[in-house]
């Protein structure tokens, strides 16, 4: 008896899942004037924060392009946004990537989904489904799969070590006068920072004539960073690489620096990713602590964005345009420009446009082209290093999109 | 064995659940539809092992963690097929079970659960650590059905379904036998299941390699589904908790259970995800959350049962009537009270030398001796801590002596575990009552009766004759936690005869009872010594004593005060000096 009433309230639910399908589907129809661009990005959970930042670079690229008359080779087309959640695992990631696959079928191409875990699983289902999907997530495997539909804007993480160490190496010669030969990498074990880390002592540190003092591992969120700081103290290396994930332990470790009397400078301290340049930073550690920490991203709000970080600040109370909404905006004016010399709202002739692209030099994204190889990477796509400076950070290399001269932190 | 007609809601529900997937062309909400079976399964692997067991495991994503990166990998760096490697993973699971197990079941209740909770966690950094951070199932665009990439996601749903079906008959198929009796003993009272002469060790292992071998399987499965596996997706700690919330939901403890609750759950989350997820980021977890502390309020054991208990009170007055007549409980003719004077027989069945325990500096039990003869009863008594309870711990295995002997049939086994002295001949009862609550009285009994039995049918018929034995099978089919003291005494005896013991152990056995219900279970005991058993009983009840006893054994302080026929022994001077104190001794009567 008991068993019946299982099975008919399944039944139930099912049908009543089955109707509400077809329900979704039919308003899905929209006029031709329109054409449907997908952001998938974490709205809730642990992720929240990026995601929202990137909807709102999306939003703004969105209302730009139209105001400035939609796609014109559809005749004036607006671009209309349809922004999903992807939630806070991988499989809700890749439940809704299924979801915006299944019911908009007709998106010409997405972005998404900030962290490379997702992006890797959303796009396992959007090659399936011919979908175009371009991205900021820089893990290197993104791109190693041979897909046909997933475009990296971004410099793959091996490559964003190879172009920064070199730079670094120059401007703490030509800023304190000596170049540096000990260094001491403080990593946690996060897919992005091990793969930064795994580059530098795979050969990149000799390659630019530094030697490795101190290499530890940690798992965050980390309880205390005593021991790790007491290692760099005992080894003085002339310079510290700490790549943290999570902002509780990027404060953690600069105030332990700074306890120990390595703060400030004293150790020059230079960070992979976006965790210790993000606003949230400023709320749990002052800017005393943080001035003069360098941090190699992806992307900046740079030299010839200074428009866009004005909007920013005032639409959405932003204080600085982080690699998350740059690289959006950028994404919307690459679809954009993909749907002018595709010609039609189409996911395969956008997917092939894209392919065939050559949109001459990166307006939004850092150095290089709007061109992307076969694998789906930007040619030439470089990264910025950006430095706190008075409770901000900027971005201060390359020289061309420098919006300040870096300084080196004098001991 | 489960019977074809006891199968046919599984079947039938697995054939709806294929229709309806079959009439579903949306992608997405076919995934979904793929995504209740797997989860399902998992949850029925948690069943398997802390549904039955009641040994509560937080930690069953080690197994379906280690399926699924089984599965990445193998891919990835071997080239081989998921329908290889599930089976493998299966395999690999069940052999994760075992080197779990086997340390973690020295301990219980939350100390097992909070350890479970460890390994999953502690495998995570390993992976991590070895580099696995993301791995993807390479794609397959030559031979995708030999990989399992179907390009239409029915098939998977189909696949998933036939592992739940699959899966459903495994569990009923322990359900109903040996195995699924003894995992049930162990979870209402582990001690009285190893005293029945259940391997309790073993049968956990058993239930935690099989339970791991399905969570590795469907592991591996779910890997071909996400195609993208990081710790986090398969260790992680929803993902155990996903295994607990879609069987503690549907119900624990039963097949359909974790079905229910995977049918209902996650369906919701997914819609929640969608409809909520963008609008108010956030909100549907709260409502996910509301839904199930609501459920888990109105029906705290799962959906199911409280299904099943709404159901029963329907068609309750029906079953009542019916039931009149038996319900006076156990009848039994008073026989009459001769004073036994049977020859004492020279067998030594049980001897027992020097027998000594301590806890700490208390000396529970120093240096006892005695010899228990064939055909003998032996009464224990003593004032309150003079050990005989421990004697008897010591006795069936649940304590090992410090030094002495415990010699049964002349075979040396002190120190054995409880269940090996039961298949030696040695049954007991406890002096505070161990039933099974939620089994009926036979199914109480047949779990005393694996030990002597070979078959499931053997089983049933030992113990059908137990309950005759001590008068209870006109209510041998209602459910223990129903009983009166009186009746679940006389279970319990029923429980230990049916293991065919040649010695019984009663531990105050007439505790609790009124005058008429004692003498009615004193007649029990007396009918059984007069068919050939031997018996050795501890009581405080002297009067029934003295009627009962061929000899006394009178301890004190943990050590034997004196032993002999009962008149003699209830004139010993310091006998009555233990009982009742010195000045005593003076008014006894000499």
């Amino acid at each position: 008896m008991n068993r019946r009433t299982g099975s008919s309230i399944t039944r139930r639910m099912l049908l009543a899942g089955a109707s509400s399908a077809m329900i979704v589907s039919r308003t899905s129809a929209q006029g031709p004037s329109e054409v449907k661009v997908g952001l998938l990005v974490p709205l809730s959970g642990l992720y929240a924060r990026p995601g929202t930042v990137m909807r709102e670079g999306a939003e703004m690229a969105v209302d730009h392009i139209n105001a400035q008359g939609g796609i014109k080779a559809l005749g004036g087309a607006r671009l209309k946004l349809i922004v999903l959640d992807s939630g806070d695992t991988t499989e809700k990631a890749k439940n809704a990537a299924q979801r915006m696959v299944a019911q908009e079928p007709d998106l010409v191409a997405a972005s998404g989904a900030y962290l490379s875990s997702f992006t890797l699983a959303v796009t396992e289902v959007t090659e399936r489904a011919s979908l175009p999907v371009l991205t900021l997530s820089y893990s290197d495997l993104i791109t190693d799969r041979g897909f046909k539909y997933v475009f990296q804007t971004s410099a793959t993480a091996g490559s964003q070590a190879r172009q920064a160490l070199p730079q670094l190496v120059k401007l703490a010669e030509t800023a304190s006068g000596k170049r540096p030969k000990t260094v001491a990498i403080l990593t946690d074990n996060t897919a992005a920072s091990v793969a930064s880390a795994k580059s530098m002592r795979e050969g990149l540190l000799a390659e630019n004539g530094l030697q490795l003092t101190v290499d530890e591992t940690f798992t965050p969120p980390l309880a205390d960073a005593t021991p790790l700081v007491q290692k760099v103290r005992a080894a003085r290396p002339d310079l510290l690489f700490f790549l943290p994930t999570v902002i509780s332990d990027a404060k953690l470790l600069l105030e332990k620096m700074n306890e120990f009397g390595l703060g400030q400078g004293k150790v020059p301290t230079i960070s992979f990713g976006i965790a210790i340049a993000e606003p949230d930073m400023l709320q749990t550690v002052s800017p005393e602590l943080l001035q003069g920490v360098l941090t190699c991203v992806a992307s900046w709000g740079a030299k010839g964005h200074e428009a866009l970080i004005a909007e920013l600040k005032k639409r959405y109370n932003e204080p600085w345009m982080t690699q998350n909404a740059i690289s959006t905006y950028g994404d919307m004016w690459v679809i954009k420009e993909a749907l002018e010399r595709a010609g039609k709202a189409d996911r395969a002739a956008v997917a092939e446009a894209l392919h065939s692209m050559d949109g001459g030099p990166s307006k939004y994204y850092p150095l290089g082209e709007i061109k992307f190889d076969d694998k789906g990477r930007r040619l030439g796509a470089g990264m910025t290093i950006v430095q706190w400076q008075s409770g901000v950070p900027v971005t201060v290399f390359p020289p061309e999109l420098a919006l300040a001269q870096p300084f080196w932190p004098k001991s | 064995m489960p019977t074809l007609r006891s199968l046919l809601p599984a079947l039938a529900f697995t054939a709806i659940y294929a229709a309806i997937s079959l009439s579903v062309s949306n992608s997405y909400y076919q995934l979904v539809l793929t995504l209740v079976p797997v989860w399902a399964v998992f949850g029925l692997s948690w069943n398997l092992l802390s549904g039955y067991t009641g040994l509560i495991s937080f930690g069953h994503a080690a197994f379906f963690g280690i399926g699924a990166y089984a599965t990445a990998l193998g891919q990835i760096y071997f080239d081989l097929s998921p329908w290889f490697l599930i089976p493998m993973a299966g395999l690999l699971g069940g052999v994760a079970g075992l080197l779990i197990g086997y340390p973690t079941f020295r301990l219980q209740g939350h100390y097992f659960a909070l350890a479970m909770l460890a390994y999953p966690l502690a495998i995570l950094y390993v992976f991590e650590w070895l580099g696995f951070q993301e791995i993807t199932l390479p794609i397959k665009r030559d031979n995708p059905i030999a990989y399992m990439q179907f390009g239409d996601p029915r098939l998977y749903t189909l696949l998933a379904l036939a592992m739940m079906l699959a899966t459903i008959l495994l569990t009923r198929l322990v359900e109903r036998s040996r195995f699924g009796m003894a995992l049930l003993a162990i979870k209402q009272n582990e001690a009285a299941a190893e005293a029945a002469g259940i391997n309790t060790l073993a049968w956990k292992l058993r239930a935690i390699s099989l339970s791991g071998a399905i969570a590795g399987a469907i592991g591996a499965f779910y890997a071909v589904v996400l195609l993208v596996v990081t710790p986090q997706s398969v260790f992680g700690m929803l993902v155990s908790a996903q295994a607990l919330t879609v069987a503690m939901f549907g119900g624990v403890g039963t097949v359909w259970g974790p079905v229910i609750g995977s049918v209902i759950l996650i369906p919701l989350a997914e819609t929640l995800n969608a409809e909520a997820g963008s609008r108010f980021p956030g909100i549907q977890g709260v409502i996910f959350g509301l839904a199930v502390v609501c459920v888990i309020l109105v029906a705290p054991e799962g959906l199911f049962w409280k299904l099943r208990d709404l159901h029963r009170k329907r068609s309750a007055p029906k079953a009542g009537d019916a039931q009149q007549a038996p319900a006076s409980t156990a009848t039994i003719t008073t026989l009459q009270r001769e004073l036994r004077r049977r020859p004492a027989s020279a067998d030594v069945v049980l001897e027992v030398q020097n027998l000594s325990r301590s806890f700490g500096g208390l000396k529970a039990v120093q240096d006892v001796s005695f010899k228990l003869h064939k055909n003998e009863i032996l009464g224990i008594i003593g004032p309150n801590g003079a050990g005989k309870t421990t004697v008897f711990n010591l006795l069936n295995g649940f304590l090992r002596p410090d030094r002495g002997k415990v010699l049964i049939s002349g075979r040396d086994m002190s120190g054995q575990k409880p269940h090996a002295i039961c298949e030696a001949g040695i049954g007991r009862t406890f002096q505070v009552m161990r039933p099974f609550p939620r089994m009926s009285i036979l199914d109480n009994v047949v779990v005393g009766a694996y030990v002597a039995a070979k078959s499931d049918a053997q089983a049933r018929q030992l113990a059908a004759n137990a309950v005759s034995r001590v008068g209870l099978s006109a209510v041998a089919g209602r459910l223990a936690g129903e009983l009166s003291t009186k009746e679940l005494r006389l279970m319990e005896l029923a429980r230990a005869l049916a293991g065919q013991p040649r010695i019984l152990l009663l531990d105050e056995t007439l505790a609790g009872l009124g005058h008429g219900e004692a003498d009615e279970v004193v007649t029990v005991i007396q009918q059984l010594a007069r068919d050939g058993m031997t018996i050795a009983i501890i009581e405080h009840t002297m009067q029934a004593m003295v009627r009962l006893v061929d000899s006394f054994l009178v301890l004190d302080h943990g050590a034997v005060i004196t032993e002999g026929e009962p008149e003699a022994v209830t004139r010993d001077s310091r006998v009555i000096e233990a009982y009742l104190g010195k000045k005593w001794v003076a008014h006894a009567p000499h």
